[in-house]
């Protein structure tokens, strides 16, 4: 259980640095709207990216305070919030992640983070809550469908079974013989 | 895929569990007597993570011939009721040996047929 709720922290993270270049997700014209005016920000997300979580908190708590739009507030609060839920400092991140959700309430991976914090302090109708607002904003989000099935696990366990079945009635009378 | 060593008793049907190691699946093993061609290394597939944490269960019926030797060879899915488990299926019996035959003795052209019923049974919560 331990390494699958790592799993998806993992692909959380890894998909940090695409929240903050939107322009290149759309296959428009490469344009970072936020990396370059806050390197402190994009080092940060990419800190977090790599699971360094102490430097990516760091550096994004340095980006916020430099801040300079709603969209890179949103992203740095959001990333916080990712990288304080590695670091086990859930009150913390779950503060960040409700400060990013109150500057959008539209931002699914803000959601998708808060889910997480919430399914680690198993808090799971609040979990439950957000991964479906996350799946309503972004249905084919990979990151959700890892939750959803953290979240399933969680709440109803279940252990894989395989049946080898080799009885000739199991192969029916028109197998190809 | 876990490898599992298979042997015969005289009952009509042989059931046996082979593993319910924590994070790997139970693996029961079903088969008449009397089959043309004896396992001998039978694999069993991986349970698809993503067909686990969407709770979906299926079956997925593989046919194939075995050469002289126990291989498995022209390996097809003749049934299927999720294409998610349809890979794991293939791997398991590519994977998988039955027991060579004599020279002496000729290589049935019959086709072996083995059924995998994925399934996902509720355990408690911690």
């Amino acid at each position: 259980m331990t390494i699958a709720r790592f799993l998806p922290l993992l692909m959380l993270l890894a998909s940090l640095a695409q929240a903050q270049t939107p322009a290149s997700q759309s296959g428009a014209v490469a344009k970072t709207v936020v990396g370059p005016g806050n390197t402190d920000l994009a080092d940060g997300a990419t800190a977090l990216r790599v699971g360094n979580a102490e430097d990516g908190v760091r550096l994004t708590e340095r980006g916020l305070m430099s801040a300079s739009s709603r969209r890179e507030r949103v992203a740095g609060y959001s990333n916080l919030c990712a990288g304080l839920a590695m670091l086990e400092r859930l009150d913390e991140a779950l503060e960040a992640c409700n400060r990013a959700l109150e500057l959008d309430d539209r931002h699914w991976r803000g959601y998708s983070n808060r889910a997480l914090v919430y399914l680690k302090q198993e808090r799971y109708p609040e979990a439950e809550r957000d991964i479906s607002v996350g799946e309503e904003l972004n249905p084919n989000a990979r990151t959700l469908k890892t939750l959803r099935a953290m979240y399933r696990d969680a709440v109803d366990p279940v252990a894989p079974s395989i049946i080898i079945d080799d009885r000739r009635e199991a192969a029916g009378d028109d197998a190809d013989r | 895929m876990m490898r599992t060593g298979s042997y015969r008793l005289p009952a009509a049907l042989l059931l046996w569990v082979l593993n319910v190691a924590a994070g790997e699946p139970a693996v029961t093993h079903v088969e008449d007597q009397g089959l043309e061609r004896v396992p001998l290394n039978t694999v069993a597939p991986v349970y698809p993570a993503v067909a686990r944490g969407e709770r979906i269960e299926g079956d997925v019926q593989v046919c194939f011939n075995v050469d002289r030797e126990g291989r498995p060879y022209r390996i097809a899915v003749r049934n299927s009721t999720n294409r998610v488990f349809e890979k794991p299926a293939i791997r398991a019996i590519r994977a998988s040996r039955y027991q060579p035959l004599p020279a002496d003795q000729p290589v049935p052209a019959i086709k072996t047929c083995r059924t995998f019923r994925f399934r996902l049974e509720p355990v408690p919560a911690d």
